[in-house]
């Protein structure tokens, strides 16, 4: 980009909306600076804030928005109509016989003990699940032909039940999309007004149930983002923005509005993904190939993964859970995601006396709103948030840089009522235990989650984001035997910073089961092709130029009937030499990088997966740059009393720009920034790196 | 430890580390594990018990029976030997059906860990393994043509592999690499146990787990009692007649409830029969606890005290307590009719909480036979849950395991493993029993063969004669069908297949709960818009439509 009009500087945008919090940054390309603006969402018209932020952001530099090159935008929309269940009346197209299979599920039970259990309510009635004459095999082949002749009773049902989108999903359309393409021509001819989401299109997976799950979500919230998207288009035109707009898909790339549109679904974990992205950059200005992030907000915490400079990602993914956190719960949905899981419900969690007589944090939350007692907003049970200031963690005048001050008396209140009288203790030490317990769970939820990808979290650097991550976190970094944490700037809006980190780029998946003996090779290089045609146009639409382009192909393999599959890199070269002891030895090799061994057993292929990248961002380098000598050994200006376990230790307060490159201190000290505090116990070093994070190693 | 106190806190962040040790070292055995049913369908269990055996905490993933069958099988290894005869690096093996979950298919192991030479704790677990050599089979006569059985013995010696007990099980193993490989899995499982756990006890201080195992069983313990403290005393009883093999066999159970203390007894149940289909009684009271706990006390710990204050009791010889040589194979078939019988003798004092029967025990089908092609033998078994019982506070969930919990797999990767095609599987309209809260939908499954090669079908099927009851006025729910080309078939039979041979497969329906004529007009409405059910029936059960 820019590459016609060099002397024009290159403005751009990341946008990201949140439940709570518009987030816009922007950054001229080369620059080390970022102009960061945070306000609050607009749920009515969400482009709102986003214009009014955009706006800002250009009055702050004084420039007009004809002259930004790209905005990249990120949205919480997607999984809030899910989640609430405000999508449009759907309808439902599958092979005979098979209408049930999106209600029917996995017939497994999410809690084992718990006999009222509550299945997830199908997006789709049944009376709008129709079925059609048609069936394709396993090998892709058609058994029996497609009966176009019943589709009119078909389209005057739908038309009957009021039904402004259709999803179509037939058995085996990952291998053959024939009949699913001819239905949605027919559709788009009967019904013009009517959205049409096919399996085929939406996710080429093999799985009836959880493709059935993704093509109907998608189909499901598709007229209310294509209606949101086109208000914004055409807001940002009457700005003056001339280019396109760029939105941020779950796994963190980013491609044009008129090719998301198509897939509101791909978008529906949009905002934590780029925040992810925005980890793995900061990971590398510090020269950290291993990071776990852990974002820790009012409401939820989650972690995520960076192995190897990538972060883990999945195409398995559940939205709008029936139990929090509860795996199983939620809507299955097959897209590319960035891996996270949600390891907390934040500082608003809630702390009681549980039936055994013990401490128990969470899963609810007060949320944001009334949110913590010391809020005063009407909440008197004790939260995360009141004990980390009854700890001394946050100060009540200094909390959002002094924009909002605290309640020490209700938070006191509070704790002691619900916890301490009931438990005999003092309230310090029931904020103790509160702060113990909740770190706790997280890292014993973030360890799981490691082990459950083969990988050791104790050799990862933890990166802490979100307003009450840097709190928890040399707590939980301790717990999980975690030596090493890296403090970011700018991690109050890190998801907004991570969409101008992201490149322009787009995944595509087609299932082709076979065993590995059995691989015809002709069959898997023509198949790449045609993928490599699709995404080709799918990227250029998004930009990025051919030459720009790479291209990654892998497959998803395991050994003959396991249940996990790896992902493992191929080349187009080594299937058209039909190397099959090449694919072998590949997946043996990731197999073993993974779990530690490989077995001597056959294996089989899954799908094969394609990424097409364009220019990465030159974000990371600018910012790489922005070292800015410090004090070698800062003077705090304040101190206060903090209470790490055993007494309140008079602490002293830093404020964040107190560190300049080269400065060290040692904890136990408070680092203030507006967005967030960073507590750091005695036992850890502080030192400031070349692109301002703090580091933190542990020293005991 | 006495030197410092075990307040609420601290023994609330060490009962969850316990918590999270187990998950963690659980998650080490399933990625580390060899076979499909424990990686992929979690038929396994982790638990840690203290120095005395008593159960303290289980792993998530852990399925409900073998929790319950593994404190026993711990003390028949203390029995065998004794705590004087452990030493550090021991692992104790053996897959005996009366001392372990019922049949020889699951191997239980038991690790004990030392803190020096202070024996602390036990990690025990649990794994299926599909092949246990033999020939199990639906006519099997005598739990000896079931396949090996591994007495109780040492198959690591202080850290050493005991080569004469692996080389028995190599030489009786048809997949011997499987077997062995989740073997060794659970091994490294119990290394990593022991180090955490050590790291644990450095950390708080504690040379001895007793006294957090005494807090945890004892707060536990009193929320059980508590529970059942609020249910009113005396004795209530259920029994029903089940399908059986060739006749109907009978499950009598009387539930007595006795201040803090709850009782349960399977007198009256038939005698064990000559059928794969017995229950031993460590499977029986893994369900009768399961149930009690589901029924009385769902969101306590599940350890050693939530259990102490419930027993389970069933005559030597009866269906649910047989003796050897008795085949077991099949015990589910008897073992998941023990829920649905302590349910039914306390809906009368439970009807706030209450469950109708479901569409259980678990149906399945095996198909095995040869590919056509060059893909050789195949074997596959296939899963399918009838409609859960209505609930108390709403309908039944179409299809829903209870009380086995095992999910279905997608027909488009059945297909690619067996030469059959799929043509239903969809609700069954009308199946659900009606009531207040109707009975959740079976479902229909027609298979069609395509090879030319035949297929062998072995099923073992329940619920043909005698459908899941409603409760407390609620209606039965629909018996089940199997069916070949439109002709019945017996329901624990092996069938060949030929190409263009079609089955049917219609699993039975959810009981209702509460009368049929308290049903709100809305529900009916919706179930009548959504096809759940016919106008005809919907009249029938409600009076109108």
């Amino acid at each position: 980009m820019g590459m016609n009009d060099a002397v024009k500087a290159d403005w751009r945008v990341g946008v990201d909306i949140g439940g709570t919090f518009t987030d816009v940054v922007l950054w001229r390309e080369g620059a080390d600076n970022l102009v960061q603006i945070k306000l609050l969402t607009t749920p009515a018209d969400p482009s709102r804030a986003v214009l009014d932020g955009i706006g800002q952001a250009l009055d702050q530099v004084g420039i007009a928005a004809q002259e930004l090159t790209s905005v990249v935008h990120g949205t919480t929309l997607v999984a809030n109509a899910l989640i609430e269940r405000k999508g449009v009346a759907t309808g439902l197209i599958t092979t005979r016989g098979f209408r049930d299979v999106l209600e029917i599920g996995r017939e497994w039970r999410y809690d084992l003990f718990n006999l009222d259990i509550v299945m997830p309510t199908p997006l789709v009635p049944r009376r709008r699940r129709l079925e059609i004459d048609e069936r394709i095999d396993a090998a892709g082949l058609v058994e029996t032909p497609l009966n176009l002749d019943q589709m009119p009773g078909l389209v005057e049902d739908f038309r009957a039940m009021g039904v402004r989108s259709v999803a179509v999903c037939l058995l085996h359309a990952y291998l053959n999309p024939g009949h699913e393409q001819a239905l949605g021509a027919m559709l788009a001819k009967t019904m013009p007004d009517v959205a049409v989401s096919l399996s085929s299109d939406v996710s080429a997976e093999m799985g009836e149930y959880e493709r059935t799950s993704t093509a109907v979500a998608n189909a499901y919230v598709h007229p209310i983002f294509r209606d949101y998207l086109e208000r914004l288009v055409a807001a940002l035109r009457e700005l003056g923005y001339q280019h396109e707009l760029l939105l941020v898909l779950s796994d963190g790339r980013s491609i044009a509005a008129d090719v998301a549109v198509k897939y509101p679904i791909r978008l529906v974990q949009s905002g934590p993904a780029a925040g992810a992205e925005a980890a793995r950059l900061f990971g590398e200005l510090a020269r950290q190939r291993d990071i776990l992030c852990f974002d820790m907000g009012g409401t939820t915490a989650k972690a995520c993964l960076i192995h190897d400079g990538e972060p883990e990602r999945t195409v398995n993914f559940e939205v709008a859970r029936e139990t929090r956190f509860a795996e199983g719960s939620g809507l299955p949905l097959l897209i590319p995601a960035i891996d996270m899981i949600e390891i907390g419900a934040g500082g608003g969690s809630i702390a009681r006396v549980d039936q055994r007589g013990l401490l128990q944090v969470g899963p609810d939350s007060a949320g944001a709103d009334p949110g913590p007692a010391c809020y005063g907003r009407g909440n008197q049970f004790p939260t995360v948030t009141d004990c980390d200031l009854l700890l001394g963690y946050l100060d009540e005048n200094s909390f959002l840089g002094g924009k909002m001050k605290l309640d020490r008396d209700a938070a006191a209140l509070a704790v002691r009522v619900h916890l301490a009288d009931p438990l005999g203790i003092k309230p310090i030490e029931a904020a103790w235990g509160v702060h113990e317990t909740v770190t706790a769970n997280m890292a014993q939820a973030a360890t799981i989650h490691a082990i459950e990808r083969g990988l050791d979290a104790t050799r990862f650097a933890m990166l802490p984001i979100g307003g009450a991550g840097p709190v928890h976190a040399c707590s939980m970094a301790q717990k999980m035997s975690i030596t090493r944490l890296i403090c970011p700037a700018g991690a109050g809006v890190a998801s907004a910073i991570g969409m101008l980190a992201a490149a322009k780029s787009f995944e595509i998946g087609r299932a082709a089961p076979s065993e590995l003996s059995l691989l015809d090779f002709t069959k898997a290089v023509e198949l790449l092709n045609d993928m490599t045609t699709e995404a080709a146009s799918l990227v250029a639409s998004a930009g990025a130029e051919d030459d720009q382009v790479t291209r990654r192909f892998s497959a998803m393999m395991r050994y003959l009937g396991q249940g996990y599959e790896i992902e493992v890199p191929v080349t187009l070269e080594m299937l058209e030499h039909h190397d099959r002891d090449g694919l072998l030895a590949s997946f043996s090799e990731c197999y073993r990088d993974r779990y530690g061994r490989s077995e001597d057993m056959p294996a089989e292929l899954l799908s094969w997966r394609l990424a097409v990248t364009g220019q990465r961002s030159t974000l990371g380098d600018s910012l790489g740059q922005r070292a800015a000598a410090g004090e070698a050994a800062p003077v705090s200006r304040t101190g206060r009393p903090v209470w790490f376990g055993e007494s309140f230790v008079e602490t002293p307060v830093f404020k964040r720009s107190d560190f300049g490159t080269g400065s060290t201190i040692h904890g136990p000290a408070i680092i203030e920034e507006n967005e967030s505090t960073l507590v750091l116990p005695a036992g850890f070093e502080l030192s400031v790196d070349g692109a301002l994070n703090l580091i933190l190693d542990a020293t005991s | 430890m006495s030197e410092i106190e075990l307040n609420a806190v601290r023994l609330g962040l060490i009962w969850r580390r316990l918590d999270g040790i187990v998950d963690q070292v659980a998650e080490t055995f399933l990625r580390a594990a060899f076979s499909v049913v424990v990686r992929d369908n979690y038929d396994m269990a982790f638990s840690l018990f203290d120095a005395q055996g008593r159960q303290l905490t289980q792993s998530k993933r852990s399925i409900p029976s073998f929790l319950g069958t593994l404190p026993r099988t711990l003390a028949a290894v203390l029995e065998r030997f004794p705590r004087s005869q452990l030493a550090p690096g021991d692992v104790i093996i053996s897959n005996n059906a009366w001392i372990g979950t019922g049949h020889l298919n699951d191997i239980s192991m038991v690790h004990p860990i030392f803190r020096g030479d202070r024996l602390v704790a036990f990690a025990a677990s649990t794994a299926h393994t599909v092949d246990i050599g033999g020939a199990p089979s639906p006519s099997a006569r005598d739990c000896f043509e079931e396949g090996l059985c591994i007495p109780i013995c040492k198959i690591v010696v202080a850290g050493e592999d005991n080569a004469t007990v692996m080389d028995f099980l190599t030489e009786n193993l048809r997949q011997p690499g499987e077997t062995l490989g989740d073997i060794r899995a659970q091994f490294a499982a119990y290394r990593d146990c022991n180090a955490k756990l050590m790291a644990l006890m450095d950390e708080e201080s504690l040379h001895d787990l007793s006294p957090v195992a005494d807090e945890i069983i004892a707060r536990s313990e009193q929320s059980m009692r508590s529970a059942i403290a609020a249910l009113p005393d005396g004795e209530y009883g259920d029994g029903f007649d089940v399908d059986g093999v060739d006749y109907p066999l009978r499950i009598e159970c009387m539930v007595s409830i006795d201040g803090d203390q709850l009782t349960v007894d399977f007198a009256g149940t038939s005698g064990q029969v000559p059928w794969p289909i017995n229950s031993v009684l460590n499977y029986t009271q893994a369900y009768a606890r399961y149930a009690v706990k589901c029924l009385v006390d769902p969101d306590a710990p599940n350890n050693a005290g939530s259990l102490a204050p419930v027993h389970i009791t069933a005559p030597e010889g009866c269906l649910l307590n047989a003796v050897p040589p008795a085949p077991v194979w099949g015990r589910h078939l008897s073992g998941h009719y023990v829920p649905p019988a302590i349910f039914g003798a306390l809906a009368p004092i439970m009807q706030n909480n209450i469950v109708a029967e479901s569409g259980s025990p678990l149906w399945n089908v095996y198909f095995s036979g040869r590919h056509d092609d060059d893909r050789g033998n195949f074997v596959k078994m296939f899963f399918m849950n009838g409609g859960h019982g209505a609930r108390a506070n709403g309908d039944g969930p179409g299809c829903l395991s209870f009380p086995s919990n095992v999910s279905n797999q997608p027909i488009e990767a059945f297909e690619h493993q067996v030469p059959m095609l799929v043509r239903e599987k969809c609700f069954i309209a009308d199946s659900g029993g009606a009531g207040r809260f109707r009975g959740g939908n079976a479902q229909r499954l027609v298979f069609e063969a395509r090879a030319n090669n035949p297929i062998t079908m072995t099923i073992r099927h329940e619920r043909i004669h005698y459908p899941p009851r409603g409760l407390l006025g609620g209606k039965p729910g629909r018996a089940g069908i199997d069916q070949v080309n439109g002709q019945t078939i017996a329901a624990k039979s092996r069938t060949e297949l030929n190409k263009g041979d079609r089955v049917v497969f219609e699993t039975p329906g959810g009981g209702g709960l509460f009368a049929p004529s308290e049903r709100d007009g809305a529900s009916i409405r919706q179930d009548l818009e959504n096809g759940l059910t016919t106008p005809a029936a919907s009249r029938k059960s409600y009076g109108h439509e």
